[in-house]
């Protein structure tokens, strides 16, 4: 079965800035993972686990689906 | 981006892997061309190397350690480390039937015993190789 190739783009960047120009740093220590992994996951270099990335929605307030887009492509 | 403790980990047992195994085999190799052929000079040599290579070891985490605080393993530490481990156990399993197929041929255990520890090394070193490049490149 041929399956469309999903693209996963992320606004944690831009929700850093916006929550008092947080740090990774700060954000990793919330999150219980380490500033490299937090810097990974900006650059879409590392996908997190359903876990981590409710707990990156959690970190900034807002719902999953604000901080993570998925896009399908054919 | 700066290295985790954890790269810096990986950096370190990659070198202590290459100084320790690239001693063993270059002692091994010479005795081997001069006609050595008793493993328990061989057994010697490679504990010698094995200390070597802890020694390296435990005084690279401990100068990392100092350097940077240790953060402890997350979840992008734990996946690396087992897709690089999934990905080079292949050479460890080409060893053990290379070593296999030299029993079965009669071949000189010396031959045997440095084909098993060849493979084990090798494997490490590109289990160690690809933990790098997926720190770099993402996984």
């Amino acid at each position: 079965m041929a399956q469309s190739k999903a693209v996963i783009r992320n606004q944690i960047r831009v929700m850093r800035f916006a929550n008092g120009e947080m740090t990774q740093q700060d954000l990793a220590d919330r999150i219980g993972v380490s500033r490299q992994t937090v810097n990974a996951i900006e650059a879409a270099k590392y996908f997190p686990s359903l876990e981590v990335a409710f707990r990156i929605s959690r970190a900034f307030n807002k719902p999953l689906d604000e901080v993570f887009q998925c896009q399908f492509t054919k | 981006m700066g290295r985790s403790f954890e790269e810096k980990s990986v950096w370190i047992q990659l070198v202590c892997m290459i100084l320790g195994l690239g001693t063993y085999f270059i002692f091994a190799g010479n005795m081997i061309s001069n006609g050595v052929r008793d493993m328990p000079a061989f057994a010697a040599l490679f504990m010698v190397a094995t200390a070597l290579m802890v020694i390296l070891l435990v005084a690279g985490i401990i100068v990392a350690a100092v350097a940077s605080k240790p953060e402890g393993r997350d979840e992008r530490d734990r996946l690396i480390a087992w897709r690089s481990e999934h990905n080079s156990s292949w050479v460890m399993a080409v060893g053990v039937f290379g070593a296999v197929t030299c029993m079965v041929l009669g071949i000189d255990n010396v031959w045997t015993a440095n084909l098993l520890l060849l493979s084990l090394g090798l494997s490490e070193v590109l289990g160690f190789v690809l933990r790098l490049v997926y720190y770099r490149r993402g996984v």
